[in-house]
């Protein structure tokens, strides 16, 4: 018998998800994805109750939550944009010049593997014999 | 600490905990970094992890079956929502992880619909659709495809965000045990409120209103000796008794423990559980009456009409009952009902907000356009 314990867990489940994404990932697109996705673990956290309550006020709170998470939507990419303009980049690291006072900047040491070079075009080798051109018949 | 054999609950704790520590050693070693990443090893770890924690559900959960077409439908929603969750964040590719993100709002939109709420379904799916997609056309216009980069093959301190995170979890799942585990031992009713009516009560409802339909056929007042028949209308009467009785006295305790639910509906205005209380008890009030009311009846046709209009009655009474956990009768009209009576201000405020954030996504991301001194940009 599925109960609200379960619909509890996976919720909980969700969110710690979201929350590792969204504090490794250093893709802001990735980021919003992911704090997204914590939203969602809480949407489920209020329709349970609802429903386990047999009372639709949760429902509404899933409501609210769905529009605040679209004005953050529109917000989040249009600050996206913007930050892609000035630093060329989507990485969030771009911007560590943000960080609070004493602590250290975050340097990356390793080199990324060197991207595999291209293969060039396949090449057929000549086969056969070449074509002769006959003396036309008069 | 044995994975398969014994229900105590330390095993159900080691089981818990180990299963939180293989998800975490699986995902720090799926993310994108670039030295020690490890694919094969991240998914072995994950699916050792799966294995382990479908034993500790096993062992927990492990009773008969009671409705295994929704057990199916549960695990496979929120299976699907984890595992995408998963791949969203160990995914390289941003474009995969939009994919896997729409996935797992598909995976939620299905546990809206088990939990009956149809309409939020339907907005989510609206409008995290055109979310994604324009999520979508973003990673497709600003992210170098291919080539290696730092945002994309780099993380950020792996090691600690996977134990934040992982700690969180399994420190909500432990307590979430434990809660569990607490009410068994003392045989107190769940501090979580548990479904209205459970799927044992509802087919008894359900079967007590099939009886219920032989009395409102004209046949059964006429014709034939007495006795079978009242016989008929006491034995229904000992059902609703059983059924609805036992019901009422179930709430009751629950009142009387003081759990969370009950406390909680001291302070609530809109009180759906008290709608429930009131039902119970007009339904146990109304069913000796109506019962009274069909054994007046048999033979005596004058008295018949009304003691089938009386049937007919409780038996919508005890449909009502029985689908008490059905919140989508009219879900839409009563949401929406709901909003425009109770959340006025809140419903009014949330659009002034939708408002001010498109002017404000507009105003930060259009470029000013600097004038050159002849006028043209």
């Amino acid at each position: 018998m599925i109960g609200l314990w379960h619909y509890l867990a996976v919720a909980a489940i969700l969110f710690g998800i979201g929350l590792v994404g969204f504090l490794t990932r250093r893709n802001l697109i990735t980021m919003f994805l992911c704090a997204e996705m914590m939203l969602q673990g809480v949407a489920i956290n209020f329709a349970a109750f609802s429903h386990f309550h047999g009372n639709l006020s949760g429902q509404v709170f899933v409501l609210f939550i769905v529009a605040v998470a679209a004005c953050e939507a529109g917000l989040a990419l249009a600050l996206i944009l913007v930050l892609y303009r000035r630093g060329k980049s989507l990485d969030v690291s771009v911007w560590q010049d943000l960080r609070e006072t004493g602590v250290p900047p975050n340097v990356d040491t390793e080199p990324l593997p060197p991207a595999p070079a291209e293969e060039p075009d396949p090449k057929l080798p000549a086969v056969g014999r070449p074509p002769v051109r006959e003396a036309a018949h008069v | 600490m044995t994975l398969f054999a014994t229900n105590s609950d330390l095993s159900a704790v080691g089981q818990l905990v180990l299963a939180t520590a293989l998800a975490a050693a699986g995902v720090f070693l799926l993310l994108p970094r670039p030295r020690g990443r490890s694919v094969p090893g991240g998914i072995a770890a994950l699916i050792a992890c799966v294995v382990v924690a479908s034993a500790w559900f096993h062992d927990t959960f492990g009773k008969p079956y009671q409705d295994w077409l929704g057990e199916a439908l549960f695990t496979l929603f929120s299976s699907g929502a984890v595992g995408f969750g998963v791949m969203l964040v160990v995914q390289r590719n941003p474009a995969r992880g939009a994919i896997a993100f729409a996935f797992v709002i598909l995976s939620t939109c299905g546990l809206f619909l088990l939990l009956a709420a149809p309409f939020l379904m339907a907005a989510t799916i609206i409008i995290y659709a055109g979310a994604i997609v324009v999520t979508f056309l973003f990673v497709l216009m600003l992210s170098a495809t291919g080539a290696q980069s730092d945002e994309n093959d780099r993380s950020r301190e792996p090691m600690l965000g996977v134990l934040a995170g992982f700690a969180f979890i399994g420190l909500v799942l432990f307590a979430l045990d434990q809660s569990k585990q607490s009410v068994a031992a003392t045989e107190r009713p769940s501090p979580l409120p548990s479904a209205l009516v459970t799927p044992d009560e509802r087919a008894k409802l359900l079967d007590a209103v099939e009886k219920l339909q032989a009395f409102e056929a004209d046949s059964f007042y006429q014709t034939g000796p007495k006795q079978p028949r009242v016989e008929a209308a006491t034995r229904v009467e000992t059902l609703l008794d059983d059924t609805i009785g036992l019901h009422a006295a179930k709430i009751e305790a629950h009142a009387k423990y003081g759990s969370i639910h009950e406390r909680l509906a001291a302070f609530r205005t809109d009180r759906g559980s008290d709608d429930h209380l009131k039902r119970v008890e007009a339904a146990r009030a109304n069913g000796a009456k109506t019962l009274a009311l069909v054994e007046a009846g048999i033979g005596n046709p004058a008295k018949a009409e009304a003691a089938k209009a009386a049937v007919a009655k409780y038996r919508g009474d005890l449909l009502l009952l029985a689908g008490a956990n059905e919140l989508p009768a009219r879900n839409a009209a009563n949401l929406g009902f709901l909003l425009y009576s109770q959340h006025l201000l809140a419903i009014e405020l949330a659009g002034t907000l939708l408002l001010v954030a498109t002017i404000g996504a507009i105003a930060i991301a259009h470029r000013k356009r600097e004038i050159t001194p002849t006028g043209n940009s």
